[in-house]
């Protein structure tokens, strides 16, 4: 189990190292004045490259949206039960309403899945891309151990509070 | 490939382009000035501020021969500067851009210059003496997007340009008054204002930088993909050469990787 994750993660670091060539301050071809991410507009084909999808299972898999000036990475966590179901939703949506301070992440996860971030050149611009790459890998290893955390805790919690109400029973 | 010296000037640059005599360097720090660097016994002290363009500036270039700055930017303006005594003096120049203009260079014979733009339009300068005025011919209807890269070949006609939608063009930029036609070169004899001479779909990417060899008989450009395109005798039926890299993309190619005699 362990070594497929280490290849899972071995290969969107890869992908994303390619995917993050991103130093172009370019201009919105549109609208004049305007400098819009590409990857969200979708407006010029020309300027977006093939999207990415990189699976780990049926359950995990990583979108990586690629075009001139910005990249969009999508991510579907494992989701074994329902109580995990419920768990990863509300972890995730607490971290995607702080989004401003993430800076890369996405307010709104993309359709059918959990989780989105959007860098562009600024970003690249203003942080190293190789702690970029860094970060967003380290988040999907995190967010696995997070969710199980969680998990244990919540049955933990379950069980105590069981054990005392039927206490009165006794 | 080792640094010959390492100095930090800003977090990030945009553009640069040095002087003719190599002593000072111009260049953008992402920001709308431009700042002119000169090194004086060992160190780079910044000597001037050009402060004109409302937008970030992509595009420098400095004539070798005329002393003369061109500076394009994202607001679609371009100013060509003047060193006047101490100070750089600036002049307006229409480009009658809709959109932002991404790159610059002066023609061998610094007399026009060519400036790629957002616009999918390249608009080619050159000086009016009689309204002492900058005025702007635009080759518009051929690309299908932003022309990232322009390069000139040494005979000051033919201007060849990249584009995001993957393809080379070459173009002649023939202007009555301003360029005047030699006998001994027959290819361009017949070839007026905007006519795209020939067009290179060699690349599935988009392309980024573009340079002839000296001689003006092999065109280089490079892809996203990874690549260079080495083409020989750009006509009507050029030969083409690919060299794969296995790395990153590439960004922009130079002036010196040329040989004459074949690879």
């Amino acid at each position: 189990m362990a070594n497929t994750l280490r290849l899972y993660l071995t290969c969107i670091r890869n992908t994303l190292e390619a995917a993050m060539c991103l130093q172009q301050n370019f201009p919105c071809q549109e609208v004049e004045r305007h400098n819009k991410p590409e990857v969200e507009l979708k407006t010029s084909p020309e300027l977006l490259l093939n999207p990415v999808l990189i699976c780990r299972n049926e359950a995990e898999k990583c979108l990586i949206e690629t075009s001139i000036n910005s990249l969009r990475i999508s991510l579907k966590v494992k989701q074994a039960d329902e109580l995990e179901n419920i768990l990863t939703k509300k972890f995730l949506r607490f971290l995607s309403m702080r989004a401003e301070a993430f800076q890369v992440l996405r307010r709104k996860p993309v359709q059918g899945y959990d989780i989105s971030f959007l860098i562009t050149n600024y970003h690249c611009e203003e942080m190293q891309k190789q702690k970029l790459i860094d970060f967003i890998v380290q988040f999907m290893e995190d967010i696995d151990k997070e969710i199980s955390e969680l998990k244990m805790s919540v049955n933990t919690r379950g069980r105590l509070v069981a054990t005392e109400f039927l206490k009165q029973f006794i | 490939m080792a640094a010959v010296a390492v100095h930090q000037f800003a977090q990030c640059i945009t553009c640069h382009a040095w002087s003719p005599d190599q002593s000072m360097v111009a260049f953008c720090p992402n920001n709308n000035e431009v700042h002119i660097y000169k090194l004086l016994e060992d160190k780079w002290e910044k000597v001037h501020v050009l402060q004109k363009h409302d937008q970030i500036v992509t595009g420098i270039d400095w004539s070798g021969r005329s002393n003369r700055i061109v500076t394009v930017s994202h607001d679609r303006n371009s100013y060509v500067w003047n060193q006047e005594g101490a100070e750089w003096v600036p002049t307006l120049v229409i480009l009658r851009l809709n959109r932002a203009a991404l790159c610059v260079q002066w023609s061998p014979r610094e007399n026009k210059f060519a400036v790629g733009s957002g616009a999918k339009t390249v608009c080619i300068c050159y000086y009016e003496q009689e309204n002492n005025w900058w005025v702007s011919k635009l080759i518009r209807k051929k690309h299908d997007s932003s022309v990232t890269s322009v390069a000139w070949h040494p005979n000051n006609i033919l201007l060849a340009t990249t584009s995001t939608d993957g393809k080379c063009r070459v173009f002649s930029t023939f202007i009555k008054g301003v360029d005047t036609r030699e006998s001994k070169t027959s290819s361009s004899s017949d070839s007026k204002f905007g006519e795209q001479i020939v067009q290179l779909d060699l690349s599935f990417s988009w392309a980024f930088g573009v340079k002839w060899s000296p001689s003006g008989n092999t065109l280089a450009y490079v892809g996203h993909n990874s690549m260079i395109y080495f083409v020989d005798d750009v006509g009507p039926s050029p030969l083409a050469q690919n060299v794969a890299f296995r790395n990153l993309p590439l960004r922009d190619v130079g002036p010196i990787c040329f040989r004459e005699n074949g690879h």
